[in-house]
Parts: C-alpha cells; sequence; structure tokens
C-alpha cells in the first residue's frame, strides 16, 4: 500500500495541528507537506482552549511544562461571564463537576430543592472545586483518584496561539513533514472526478496531492473557492460578525480563568498569558462601527496596550460538508464560531480526530466521508445551540442588540432544553458533544434560568443532613483550594517561559 | 404528583411500585393486581442482563437476597449456534474482549490477525465467555489487574418467586395492593386524561398518573391511542413456544440459542427449571411441527403458542398514562432485553417524575430516550439475522432485506473499517456489538491505521500472553452450584 501525498494548504494552528498529527500518528501512511505563505499571516489573536487539547497533546507525545514555556501559557479552569444575565451579575463556567460527582442525582437538584424551600443555601460555585480554585485564583494538578474531591475538576491553557503553530511546526518536521513556502496562485483539478490534483504556486510550482486538508482560514480557498461547497448562515441566530484584537499588558495577577464580559454590543475576551493579557470586543456590524468597537476596547482593558486594535470579519455558521472529494476542512474554513466558549481550537481538534480515524486507504470511501461529515456537523450543531443560549438567556434591555438577541427565535432543539431546565432542573445528557452536564447549569442558572422544581427524588434525604453534607462539603473545597499554590507562583515554579516579551 | 396507580400485578408492576415508593416516599402507590398475561414476556423470560444487579442494588436489594430468598442463580452470557453457516458457535458475554495494545483497540489487532489467517476465536480473549464455556462462575475481582475484574453478569430468575418477593418488598416499601380486574378506562372530558379506573367491585380509583403494566395489550394506555410501529419486516419471529424441563443439578451460567431454519431456539438453565423455547416464523412452520420440534429437545410437552407483534409504540407516555414492558416495546427474546428495557423505562419514569399535568415537554424527553433505547435494541437484534449465513428461505429473505437506517450505519461503517458509530441510550457495549459481528464473521475490508506502529508478530505475542493469562485460571474456578453453596453456606452462618 502506497503512502497517500496530504497536502495541507495553510499554516496557522489548525495546519500544523494537522501536519504534527498526521505525520506522528500515521507514519507510512501519508507524505504530509504543507503550503504556506508568510505574506498571508494568521488569524491566531491568543487563544483559550478546552481540557481536550491535552489529550490531543498528549497523543504527539508533547511535555506540558515544555510546551507552555514555549507557548507562554497560563492554566485555565474556566471562564467567568460578567454581565450577561443582568449587568452587574458574575458566573464561572467550571471545567469540572458541581458537588462531589457521580451519583445519579445531580447535585444541582439537591441545590435547587434547599432553595425552592426557601432555605438560605450559599451560590452553586462554591461547590464547584474549579469555580473555588479560579476565585481563589488557585491551582495544583487534579487528583487521579476518583473518590477524592481534588479530582472533579479538569483543566485547560490559555497560550500564545502565534507561537503554539511553530510549536507544533517542530514535531511535524522532524516527523518528515515538508513545508514549502509560496502563495497558490491555481488549483487544478481532474476533469471527470472532480477531484483536486495540485496546486500551483506563484513560482510555477505545482504540487501534487492525493488528500488536500483545508487549512487556509476564512479564505476557504478548496472547499469554498474550488469547489463552491454552500455555506450554512447561523447569523440570524449568532449575529456577532467583526471581532477587534489588541493585547496589554497585565494589571494585577494572572487568572486562571479567561473572562468574558458582556458589552453593548456584544462581549469583550480577556485572555491572561504570561507575558501579557489579551483583548478583544466581539460584536455585530450591524450595531457598532468599527472604530467604536476599538474605542470602547481601548477604554476597557486594564493595562497599556502594546499594539494598535486589529479589526477581523467573519460570519457565524460552517460549511453544508467539510469533506468534499478529496478535500477536508480543518478550522475556519469549513466553519465559524465566536470564540465565546472556547471551541476553536476544540473544533479544529475534533476534525483532526475523525481524519485520523477515517484516514483513506486506497480509493476514499464514500461511507467514511459521510461519516465525518456527520460527527462534524454533530460538534457544530452542539456548540451552536450552547453559544446561542448565552444570548437568549438574558434580562438584558439596555440596547436594540441586547433586546434582538433576548427576543429572537431559537432552534426548537434549543428551546426545549430550556423548557425542560425551568420545569425541574433537568439537562438533556447527551453521549457525544463538548460540553456535559455542569456546562449547561453553570450557565443556566447564571444567567438566571431559574427552574421551578426539581428532581423529586432529591426529596428523600432529610433537610437537616442535606444542610449539614452541603456546609462541609463547600468547607472541604475552601479548604483543599486554599491549601494549594498561587497560579502566577505555580507557572513561574513549572513553565516559565524562556524570554519575557 | 400525588397519587400514582400501577396496573399489574406480575413482576413488572411490582418492580415499579417498589421504585417508586423507594425513590419518591411522597408519591401514594396503589397496585391494581390483575395476574400478568401469558403472553406477556417481561414476565415469563427469565434470563436477564447486568442491568438488573443495579436495578436490585438501587433498591436497596443485594444479590443475596435474590439469591436466597428468590432463588436465582448467575448467568454470564449466550452461546450462539449455527447463526454463522458451519462456523464454530459464539458467546456473547458481558465482558471485556481483549485489551488494546498500543494506540488501537483490541478488535483492531485481532481483526488483523484474522485477516492473516491465525487466531483464535474472539471470545478465547473474554474471561466471562471463557468461563461461561466451561460452567464456571466467580463474582467479578475486586483487584482491577485481574482479567476477572470487568464483567457484568445477569440473573436467571424463578418464574415464581421473583415476582413474590418483589410483591413482598413493594409492600414493605409502602405500596397499597387493590385485588380483582377492572372493567373500564373513564376518560375526562376536557383534556382526555385518564381519571379513574371502574372496578370489577363497582368502585372506581383515580389517580393522577396510571403506570400500565398490563402486557401487550395495554389495557390502559390502548384507550389513549393505538398508534404502533411494527417491526416484524426485520424481526420475522411472531410465535413463541415454551417448555419448562426440570433443572440441572449444576446449572450451566451460559444460555444457548440455536438458529433453525425458521427461527431460533434456546436453552436457558436456572435452578428453578431448564427453560427451553422456540421463537419462530408462523409462515415458515405450522405450530404442530414447532411443538413436536421443541419437545424433541425439550423433552417435555411445550405449552400452548404465544402470537406476539414485535415493535413499539411511539409514544410510550401520553398525557397522564405511561406504559410500561410489553405494553410499550415487545421484542422477541434473542438477547433478554425484556425485563432490561422494563427496568430502564422504571428509571427513567422516576427520574423524569413530571407534576400533575405531565407537561408535553416532559413527556416529549421521555419519550425520545426510550425511542432510542427501543430502536438500539431492535437494531442489535436484527444485527443477528441481517448478518446470520444460513440457506433456508427465511434467512435468505433476512439477509436481503434494507436493514432499519441506523443499523445500515453502523453496518456500513463496520464493514468498511471496523469502526462502530455511538448512539445516544445504546444498550449494549461495543464489546458486545463486537462480539456477535466478529462472532458472525463480519469482517471489515479496512483497518484503523492507527495500528501500523505496533507489528503483527507483537500483536501475536500479547494476544498469546491474554488468552494464557484467562485458559491457565479457569479450571481453578468453581462451577455455578459449588459458587452459590458457598453464598448459602456463609449467609446460614
Amino acid at each position: 500500500m502506497a503512502a497517500k501525498r496530504v497536502v495541507i494548504v495553510g499554516g496557522g494552528t489548525a495546519g500544523w495541528m494537522a501536519a504534527a498529527a498526521l505525520a506522528k500518528l500515521l507514519p507510512g501512511r501519508c507524505d504530509v507537506h504543507l503550503v504556506e505563505s508568510e505574506a498571508i499571516g494568521i488569524v491566531g489573536v491568543g487563544e483559550a482552549t478546552l481540557p481536550h487539547i491535552r489529550a490531543f497533546n498528549e497523543r504527539l507525545g508533547i511535555d506540558e511544562a515544555d510546551f507552555m514555556a514555549a507557548t507562554r501559557a497560563t492554566f485555565k479552569l474556566g471562564i467567568e461571564f460578567v454581565n450577561w444575565g443582568r449587568i452587574g451579575d458574575s458566573y464561572i463556567h467550571p471545567f469540572g463537576t458541581f458537588g462531589p460527582g457521580g451519583g445519579e442525582i445531580d447535585f444541582h437538584q439537591f441545590w435547587l430543592r434547599l432553595k425552592q424551600q426557601g432555605m438560605n443555601v450559599p451560590d452553586l460555585d462554591l461547590f464547584s472545586m474549579a469555580c473555588t480554585m479560579a476565585r481563589m485564583n488557585r491551582f495544583a494538578l487534579p487528583s487521579h483518584d476518583s473518590r477524592r474531591l481534588d479530582s472533579t475538576f479538569g483543566y485547560a491553557y490559555q497560550f500564545d496561539a502565534t507561537l503554539y503553530g511553530p510549536y507544533l511546526r517542530g514535531i511535524a518536521e522532524k516527523m518528515g513533514a515538508k513545508r514549502t513556502e509560496g502563495r497558490i496562485v491555481a488549483v487544478h483539478r481532474d476533469g471527470e472526478s472532480g477531484d483536486v490534483t495540485s496546486v500551483q504556486l506563484e513560482n510555477g510550482e505545482r504540487i501534487e496531492g492525493d488528500l488536500f486538508v483545508d487549512c487556509s482560514g476564512f479564505v476557504s480557498l478548496l472547499l469554498d473557492k474550488t469547489l463552491s461547497e454552500p455555506f450554512e448562515d447561523w447569523s440570524r441566530w449568532l449575529l456577532n460578525d467583526r471581532a477587534t484584537a489588541m493585547p496589554c499588558r497585565t494589571a494585577g495577577p494572572v487568572t486562571p480563568y479567561t473572562g468574558v464580559i458582556a458589552m453593548p454590543h456584544g462581549w469583550r475576551w480577556r485572555i491572561p498569558l504570561q507575558h501579557r493579557t489579551g483583548n478583544g470586543y466581539v460584536y455585530s456590524s450591524q450595531f457598532l462601527s468599527d472604530d467604536d468597537a476599538a474605542a470602547a476596547l481601548i477604554g476597557a482593558v486594564e493595562g497599556e496596550p502594546i499594539a494598535e486594535p486589529r479589526v477581523l470579519r467573519f460570519k457565524a455558521g460552517r460549511r453544508r460538508r467539510s469533506w468534499v472529494n478529496n478535500c477536508v476542512g480543518v478550522g475556519l474554513a469549513s466553519g465559524f464560531l465566536e470564540p465565546l466558549e472556547s471551541t476553536s481550537i476544540y473544533l479544529i481538534q475534533a476534525a483532526i480526530t475523525a481524519l485520523l480515524e477515517l484516514f483513506p486507504q486506497d480509493e476514499i470511501s464514500p461511507v467514511d466521508r459521510n461519516e465525518f461529515n456527520r460527527l462534524i456537523d454533530l460538534e457544530y450543531d452542539r456548540v451552536r445551540d450552547f453559544l446561542i443560549l448565552h444570548y437568549h438567556a438574558t434580562e438584558r434591555a439596555d440596547t436594540p442588540y441586547w433586546d434582538y438577541c433576548r427576543t429572537m427565535e431559537i432552534p426548537d432543539s434549543l428551546a426545549e432544553k430550556m423548557e425542560l431546565f425551568r420545569r425541574r432542573g433537568r439537562v438533556v445528557k447527551y453521549r457525544e458533544g463538548v460540553f456535559l452536564d455542569a456546562s449547561w447549569v453553570a450557565v443556566y442558572l447564571g444567567q438566571r434560568v431559574i427552574p421551578q422544581g426539581h428532581d423529586l427524588r432529591a426529596d428523600a434525604p432529610s433537610p437537616e443532613s442535606l444542610v449539614a453534607g452541603m456546609r462541609k462539603l463547600a468547607a472541604d473545597i475552601h479548604g483543599l483550594s486554599e491549601m494549594m499554590e498561587d497560579h502566577g507562583a505555580y507557572l513561574r515554579r513549572y513553565c516559565p517561559m524562556k524570554d519575557a516579551a | 404528583m400525588r397519587d400514582v396507580v400501577v396496573v399489574g400485578g406480575g413482576l413488572l408492576g411490582w418492580s415499579a411500585a417498589a421504585a417508586l415508593r423507594r425513590k419518591i416516599p411522597a408519591l401514594r402507590v396503589t397496585v391494581a393486581a390483575l395476574p400478568p398475561p401469558v403472553d406477556a414476556l417481561v414476565e415469563r423470560i427469565g434470563s436477564t442482563l447486568p442491568s438488573i444487579i443495579e436495578f436490585h442494588r438501587d433498591l436497596g436489594m443485594s444479590d443475596g437476597d435474590a439469591l436466597l430468598r428468590a432463588n436465582c442463580s448467575f448467568r454470564l452470557g449466550t452461546e450462539f449456534g449455527g447463526w454463522a453457516g458451519d462456523r464454530p458457535s459464539y458467546v456473547h458475554a458481558y465482558d471485556r474482549y481483549g485489551q488494546g495494545i498500543g494506540t488501537a483497540s483490541f478488535h483492531v489487532h485481532w481483526i488483523r490477525q484474522a485477516r492473516l489467517g491465525a487466531t483464535q476465536p474472539f471470545d478465547a480473549y473474554s474471561p466471562a465467555a471463557q468461563m461461561a464455556r466451561a460452567g464456571r462462575f466467580l463474582l467479578p475481582d475486586d483487584d482491577l489487574e485481574s482479567p476477572f475484574a470487568h464483567f457484568g453478569y445477569g440473573l436467571a430468575l424463578d418464574p415464581v418467586l421473583y415476582p413474590q418477593m418483589m410483591r413482598a418488598y413493594a409492600l414493605h416499601l409502602g405500596a397499597i395492593e387493590r385485588p380483582g380486574g377492572f372493567s373500564g378506562v373513564n376518560l375526562r372530558g376536557e383534556d382526555g386524561f385518564i381519571e379513574s379506573l371502574a372496578l370489577d367491585d363497582g368502585s372506581t380509583l383515580s389517580a393522577d398518573l396510571f403506570v400500565d403494566c398490563t402486557g401487550p395489550r395495554a389495557l390502559l394506555r390502548s384507550a389513549l391511542d393505538t398508534a404502533y410501529e411494527d417491526w416484524s419486516a426485520w424481526l420475522p419471529c411472531d410465535r413463541l413456544l415454551f417448555a419448562d424441563a426440570a433443572p440441572a443439578a449444576d446449572p450451566s451460567p451460559l444460555d444457548i440459542c440455536i438458529a433453525h431454519g425458521a427461527g431460533w431456539r434456546w436453552v436457558a438453565p436456572s435452578r428453578s427449571r431448564t427453560s427451553h423455547g422456540f421463537a419462530y416464523a408462523s409462515g415458515e412452520i405450522s405450530d404442530d411441527k414447532a411443538a413436536r420440534t421443541l419437545r424433541g429437545h425439550a423433552g417435555v410437552d411445550p405449552q400452548a403458542p404465544i402470537t406476539i407483534r414485535q415493535g413499539r409504540r411511539p409514544e410510550p407516555w401520553l398525557r397522564n398514562c405511561v406504559a410500561l414492558g410489553d405494553a410499550a416495546t415487545m421484542v422477541e427474546p434473542l438477547e433478554w432485553t425484556n425485563l432490561h428495557l422494563a427496568h430502564s423505562a422504571i428509571d427513567r419514569l422516576v427520574a423524569m417524575m413530571p407534576d400533575r399535568d405531565c407537561a408535553p415537554v416532559e413527556l416529549w424527553d421521555y419519550n425520545r430516550q426510550c425511542a432510542a433505547e427501543s430502536d438500539r435494541v431492535r437494531d442489535f437484534l436484527v444485527l443477528h439475522y441481517a448478518t446470520a449465513d444460513r440457506a433456508e428461505p427465511l434467512w435468505r429473505r433476512m439477509r436481503d432485506t434494507a436493514p432499519p437506517l441506523s443499523l445500515k450505519h453502523t453496518l456500513d461503517l463496520f464493514r468498511e473499517r471496523g469502526r462502530l458509530p455511538f448512539y445516544e441510550e445504546e444498550t449494549f457495549s461495543r464489546d458486545s456489538w463486537l462480539a456477535v459481528l466478529l462472532g458472525q464473521s463480519v469482517i471489515p475490508t479496512h483497518i484503523d491505521p492507527l495500528i501500523d506502529i505496533v507489528p503483527s508478530v507483537q500483536s501475536e505475542r500479547t494476544m498469546a500472553a491474554m488468552r494464557e493469562r484467562i485458559a491457565r485460571q479457569i479450571p481453578a474456578l468453581p462451577t455455578q452450584a459449588q459458587f452459590l453453596g458457598n453464598i448459602q453456606r456463609q449467609a446460614a452462618r
């Protein structure tokens, strides 16, 4: 069996993640050839991730501390949402459970029951390791012993995405991946099958391949420009179409969480790295001009700006199919969902994982291609509903932007989920999909979707034993967190970056 | 929600009543204890899946209660003979089949070796399957490093003592019994909810929620609508025969299902009986001939045949009436899912108990989950027919019938490269699917490329070590009778 010639179009985070994974995990099955142009540049604006990325790095044999030092990374225990349900509100969406985890009745059901009985119970945050550690600015690696409370949180990273690509490039090239510098000026296709046969560079060189991975970003050179795969537009639910990004010096502690602050016409991110803090304002151009957005961002950031604001344009949605003919779209070339829940790198990873498992041996099989597209659609659709929830579950009425979000029609799949939660705190459970129960519970309650009832099984224990158990749990969580190191100190000891910016 | 009436006095009705009382003590639960009809398979099939153990534990019952008070015994799996042409039988146990080597799953290694022509049967790598074949039994080892630590086991129920135990337990938990039958269902004018049952003694019984455990005819639920999704195109058996023979002195923990030109027959050993049965398509064999066939194997006369219609209600829960067991889904006993589906529905009912208004959105979620679960059980059963290799007309027809879409998806992916897609509410694990697929010689065209890192000789070496580690320990394990004897002696002390 001959090795497949895989041509990756575009460097950047998606391109180099794909190159490294294919070269490292399918040696002998494929020859990886990546084409990129330094003149084009990449979108990467400082990236917050989800815990799944750890599995990706692990499979590539990446040493965590080395990777974190190289990308100037910090730890991330969750996301703090500010001003979403109402101005002045704040909640954390944690990576981890509420309560000790396990058990057939979700912890929040007991909490709801006591609240509905009029008891004075502490905020749900205090029963989450991740939330408590985040609020206290502490960090330690989770325990592997599932009986222990300090095994009930996960973590991800916040890192400089412009450094992650080059880091992976080192791995990919060591495993034999080839890189060619140059701008693609033409794409050649087979007249009969429509498959892409080669890409042609400015200097006339043609790079031939059996399988093409489109990592060209918003340009979507193969899927859109060459194969004209239609785009499903989701902007009626997710109306933001611009972001303006600007890093600044960090003022105050380096937090082990990402900040997501609702603004009059969108929201603002705050991603603390070791050497700086990334900021950006994601907004809708229908409601806000680029200049006003930049001014609002400059006015809002905490420290001295390090660069001028840079504007990005996008549209929420995805290509109808991500794998068409012999072209597989990975990352922005296949779809875009705003980084509200840090899903960009996760969606890249999901596509790469599916490609690895469905990698063609002889001819590309339609069965494999359909399965790839089914898996990717599922990921996008589930993330989409979760994102829409953040906009729709609000009482904000301070601008026409929020009026639209609050009153817009939402997909039936989400309307049913919200109604179920409103009735008795039930979360629709799925085995697949990136966000699990605790994520949904955090956002619902954090944004004032308050259930009228609760799971009747939660009525079994006596209120006294329940209150005493909860008090002890919150105290244990607080005690464990307090013994942990300060996040900044942990970073300086574990993975200090080589040179300051 | 305050008052619940459970209609049906068999093991299902009493199990539902016990679960409701135990989990939601605020409910008043009355059981209208109609004797179950003969065609209620949940009541008649004694072989159960490992989920029954969890169900008992949730109710606060131990394995010991079931074994000692209700004369149950253990079962580890099922041996399938004659399904895959003249290939040897295979065992579906509720266990791991091998362990992954390198980054690839075990079955990928097995398939690679099988294609090279050199490997032992897939079930040689399942400790429980090997234990079952040898007639031995042991509870799972606490030491997770042991090969005998990861299997599940079901129970073989005593058809008389088990319902009695469940009834006693439900009454102990505070359920109220109303003996006798009922003559009619009174609907409320404004919304079509069930208002009350007219009982034989002239009184009425009203409630907020009615739980229909009356078997396939669904005496209550059918009063609301009779929509039914028929699966007979895929599952052709429409008759069942039962013949109970005397129990063996040392009942095997392994049930046997043998394919037949007109269907399949089973032998299910337990402490109380050796249950023989025959599931067949009435178009392929006469009832008389079927009865003679079964008598030949069982050595006793079968009872009158039962007619079944396989399929499910699209909405088991409508308004204030929820159908459980055969009233909701009816499938042949192949793979012993009847009581499993009923238990699962009881758990779901308890977990999702709504207010009196039985809001459509809450019922929608309940029905969605039930449908997903039943459909995947259906797929797993159809899998046995769709991939079987036999020459009789029935089997040729089954091979040529297009499977349900979700099974087609599974089969397409597996045949292409040995992948199994995840479905929500799946009953059977990946290893279970693999046991049947590979047992019936469905071999993928391609295999997972991630296996390249491990050379084939290394796979074979590791696989041989796994087999030997299992085989070495089997002779030292107790037989079922020895094991049960030990438990009884310990309890007597």
